[in-house]
C-alpha cells in the first residue's frame, strides 16, 4: 500500500473515530438527567455557609524564599513537605510552625514533592524529569545537605507530579510532560508500568497531575493538556480504563473525592468538574464567573473530608470554597483576614481533615482550619 | 541491405543513451509511521465500539448524584460550621468545661461539645511554656507545646546563641545564625551576610541597597525585592501563559518561536526564536549561556549551566 493510500486510510479512521465519539457523547448526554445541585436542591438541602470567623488562617509558615509550587501532608503526625522556587523541599511540623528539614536539591528546578506513607521519606520531581527520593532519617553529607537516596530517571520530559502508592513506601507515581504515566519501584529504581506513550492508548499531550483512590491504590487519575482526565488500572498499563471528556483547556489538578468512586477536576477552562468512575457521567460542574470577563484557570483543587466542600485554587489569587452538592461558592479564602497576597499555586488538606494548606507564590504556606466560636487568648 | 564490398560491415545506429531513473526507494519511515498511526486509530475505534455497547447498561446519572448526597450528609466534616442549636448547647457545653473548678472534659466529648475537637489548631504553641498548654476554649491535654534545645526553657524569652544549639530545631526569637543557610534557621533577627534569610533592609524596592551580596535577585533572593530592577525571574505576564514553554505555566520570558510554522507543531517544540528551525521535530536553539556554547535540541538540553537559559521559571 502506498503512503497515500494509508494517507487515505488515516483520514477515514479518523473520521470514524470522531463519529463514534460524537455518537458516545450524545448517548451519555441522554443519561445525564440531572447533576448534583439539582438532585440535592430536590432533597431540600440548605447551603454551607460561614461565618466571618469559622475559617481562619491560624498558621502561616515562612521559610521559603521563592513561589512555592507544591506541598503534601503526612498521613499522620502533621508534617507538611513543601517545594519551591528556591530549589529546596522544607519539611515542616505544622503544628508548631516549625521546619525540621531543609533539603537542598541537587536541580532547582522543581515542581512537584511528595511524603512517603510512613513519614519516613519524602520525593520530589521537576524540569529534570528524574524523581529524587530523600530518606529524611539519613545523615547530611559534609555541606549539611541530605543525599539524594534514590533517583528514578526514565521520563523524557519533565516529572510534574509525583505521589506515593498508599500504605506502602516502594511504589510512586509520576505523571510527566513525555504524555506518560510511570509506577515505580522505589527499591530497584526500576519502572514498573508506563501508562501511554507513543504508540498506546494513552493521552496525547503533557500529562500535568494524578492522584491515587484512597480506597483502592490499584486506580488512580491522570490529567493532562489533551484537555481529558484518564482512569487507569495499575494491572493494566496499555489503555486507560476510561476517558473523561468535558473540559475545555488542559487539565491542570485532579484529586479523588473522599468516597474513591467519584474524582474532581481543575481546568483552563476556569471550571471544575465532578466525574464518576464507574459510570463515566459527569456529575456536576463548578463555574462562577470573576468578573472582568476574564476565566482564571484553576491551578489546584483538595476535597474536605466528607467531600461537601471543594477548595479550589485560581490564577488570579482566589481560592473558592465550594459546596458540592449545591454548586455554589461559600466562601473565598483570599478575602478573609491574613490571607495571601499572590497566587495559591497548591492546597492539600490534613489526613484527618481537620486543617486546609495552602501554598502559594507569596513564597509562604498557610494553614487554615475551623476558629469558629473559639478564641486562644 | 546494402552488402559493402571491402570488408565494412553494416552496424545498426543504437538510440541515442539515456540515462535511466535512480532506483525508488521504499518510504519505509513513512510508510510505518503511517502504518502505526492507522493502528492505533483501529485499536481507538474498538475501545469506542466497546465503550458504546456498555454504555446501554450503565445507570443514569441521578443514581450517582444520590451516592454522593448521601454520602456527603452521611459523613461530619471538622471544617463546617455546626448548625445554629447546635452551637447553642456547645456553648454552654464550652463554659462548663472551662470552669476551673470543674473537669467535665469528659463530658464535653461525649455530649459532643467543642473540647472534642483537635487540640493543635486551637492552641497557639507560641505560648506554651509547658508541655500542657491550657488553651481558653478547651483543655488540650494532648497538646505537644514546642520544646526548646536551648538552654533557656522557655523560648520567647530565649536569647540563647544559636551557635550553642542545633540551628535546625532552635526556636529562638533572636539569634546569630552560624549556619549559612537561613532555611534551617528559625531565626527572625538573623544577620543575612551570606545567608538566604529574610532581611528586614529588604523592603526597599531597589536590590542594590539590599543586604545581599548580590544586585542580581537570583543571589539574593530578597522577598520583597523590586524584581524588575533587580534582573530576578519573576513573571506575572498573562501573555506568555498562552504561549509559555515547558512546562506551560512557568514563566517564559521568550515568544513562540516564529521559526515553526507547522500546524501540528505543538507548543512544547519550537519555542527558541531562532531562524535555525525549520522543522518541528528538530527544533535547536543556541545557548545564550557563555558556558554552553553548543547547539543542542531543546527537550534535551540538561547542563546545569543552560538550566537559567533554556527552561526558565
Amino acid at each position: 500500500m502506498s503512503v497515500a493510500e494509508l494517507k487515505e486510510k488515516h483520514a477515514a479512521a479518523t473520521e470514524k473515530v470522531n463519529n463514534l465519539r460524537e455518537q458516545l457523547r450524545q448517548r451519555r448526554q441522554q443519561l445525564l438527567d440531572t447533576d448534583v445541585a439539582e438532585y440535592a436542591s430536590s432533597q431540600g438541602r440548605s447551603p454551607v455557609t460561614f461565618g466571618p470567623t469559622d475559617l481562619v488562617c491560624c498558621r502561616t509558615l515562612q521559610g521559603h524564599t521563592g513561589k512555592v509550587y507544591s506541598l503534601d501532608w503526612t498521613p499522620e503526625r502533621n508534617r507538611i513537605v513543601s517545594a519551591s522556587q528556591d530549589g529546596r523541599l522544607i519539611v515542616w511540623n505544622a503544628l508548631t510552625s516549625q521546619k525540621t528539614h531543609a533539603i537542598k536539591l541537587p536541580c532547582a528546578w522543581v515542581m512537584t514533592c511528595a511524603f512517603s506513607p510512613t513519614g519516613q521519606s519524602v520525593s520530589c520531581g521537576g524540569l529534570d524529569s528524574m524523581c529524587s527520593i530523600f530518606n529524611l532519617n539519613s545523615p547530611t553529607d559534609k555541606d549539611g545537605n541530605l543525599p539524594v537516596s534514590k533517583t528514578l530517571s526514565g521520563h523524557k520530559g519533565y516529572v510534574s507530579c509525583c505521589q506515593y502508592v498508599p500504605d506502602e513506601d516502594i511504589h510512586i507515581i509520576t505523571s510527566s510532560g513525555d504524555q506518560t504515566c510511570v509506577l515505580w519501584d522505589i527499591t530497584t529504581g526500576l519502572r514498573t508500568s508506563v501508562f501511554g506513550g507513543e504508540f498506546q492508548s494513552g493521552h496525547t499531550a503533557d500529562v500535568l497531575c494524578v492522584s491515587i483512590n484512597g480506597s483502592n491504590s490499584r486506580m488512580f487519575v491522570s490529567g493532562s493538556c489533551d484537555a481529558t482526565a484518564r482512569l487507569w488500572d495499575t494491572r493494566v498499563a496499555s489503555r486507560a480504563v476510561r476517558t473523561f471528556h468535558g473540559h475545555e483547556g488542559d487539565v491542570n489538578t485532579v484529586k479523588f473525592f473522599p468516597d474513591g468512586n467519584r474524582f474532581g477536576t481543575g481546568s483552563d477552562d476556569g471550571t471544575c468538574r465532578l466525574f464518576d468512575i464507574r459510570t463515566g457521567h459527569q456529575l456536576q460542574r463548578y463555574y462562577q464567573q470573576h468578573g472582568d470577563n476574564d476565566v482564571p484557570h484553576v491551578t489546584s483543587i483538595a476535597f474536605s473530608i466528607s467531600g461537601r466542600l471543594l477548595f479550589a485554587g485560581y490564577l488570579n489569587g482566589d481560592c473558592y470554597v465550594w459546596d458540592t452538592l449545591l454548586a455554589r461558592v461559600v466562601l473565598n479564602l483570599r478575602s478573609l483576614q491574613n490571607s495571601h497576597v499572590n497566587r495559591i499555586s497548591c492546597l492539600g488538606l490534613s489526613a484527618d481533615g481537620s486543617a486546609l494548606c495552602t501554598g502559594s507564590w507569596d513564597t509562604n504556606l498557610k494553614i487554615w482550619a475551623f476558629g469558629g466560636y473559639r478564641r486562644v487568648t | 541491405m546494402a552488402a559493402r564490398s571491402g570488408g565494412s560491415s553494416f552496424v545498426p545506429s543504437l538510440p541515442p543513451p539515456c540515462p535511466k531513473f535512480p532506483p525508488e526507494y521504499p518510504d519505509l519511515y513513512g510508510k510505518r509511521r503511517e502504518t502505526a498511526k492507522i493502528q492505533m486509530l483501529q485499536r481507538e475505534i474498538s475501545f469506542l465500539e466497546e465503550e458504546l455497547k456498555s454504555v446501554e447498561s450503565i445507570q443514569h446519572a441521578s443514581r450517582c448524584c444520590k451516592e454522593v448526597t448521601d454520602f456527603v450528609m452521611a459523613n461530619s466534616d471538622p471544617l463546617i460550621p455546626t448548625s445554629q442549636k447546635n452551637q447553642k448547647t456547645r456553648r454552654f457545653w464550652k463554659w462548663l468545661c472551662g470552669m476551673p473548678c470543674l473537669n467535665l472534659s469528659w463530658i464535653c466529648c461525649y455530649s459532643g461539645c467543642s473540647c472534642n475537637l483537635k487540640c493543635p489548631w486551637c492552641c497557639d504553641y507560641n505560648l506554651c511554656g509547658r508541655n500542657l498548654c491550657n488553651c481558653s476554649s478547651c483543655i488540650c491535654s494532648l497538646c505537644n507545646c514546642r520544646s526548646c534545645n536551648c538552654s533557656f526553657s522557655d523560648c520567647n524569652l530565649c536569647n540563647c546563641n544559636c551557635s550553642s544549639c542545633i540551628c535546625s530545631l532552635c526556636n529562638c526569637r533572636s539569634c546569630n545564625c552560624s549556619s549559612s543557610d537561613c532555611n534551617l534557621c528559625n531565626c527572625s533577627s538573623c544577620i543575612c551576610s551570606l545567608c538566604n534569610c529574610r532581611s528586614y533592609n529588604c523592603s526597599l524596592s531597589d536590590c542594590s541597597s539590599c543586604k545581599c551580596s548580590s544586585s542580581d535577585c537570583s543571589s539574593c533572593k530578597c522577598s520583597s525585592c523590586d524584581c524588575s530592577s533587580c534582573k530576578c525571574y519573576s513573571c506575572n505576564c498573562n501573555s506568555c501563559l498562552s504561549f509559555c514553554t515547558i512546562p506551560k505555566w512557568q514563566c517564559c520570558s521568550f515568544p513562540k518561536s516564529h521559526c515553526c510554522r507547522k500546524i501540528s507543531c505543538s507548543r512544547n517544540r519550537c519555542i527558541f526564536p531562532f531562524a535555525s528551525c525549520t522543522d518541528c521535530c528538530c527544533c535547536t536553539w543556541k545557548c545564550p549561556c557563555r558556558q554552553c556554547p553548543e547547539v543542542c535540541l531543546c527537550c534535551s538540553c540538561r547542563k546545569t549551566c543552560c538550566n537559567p537559559c533554556c527552561l526558565l521559571f
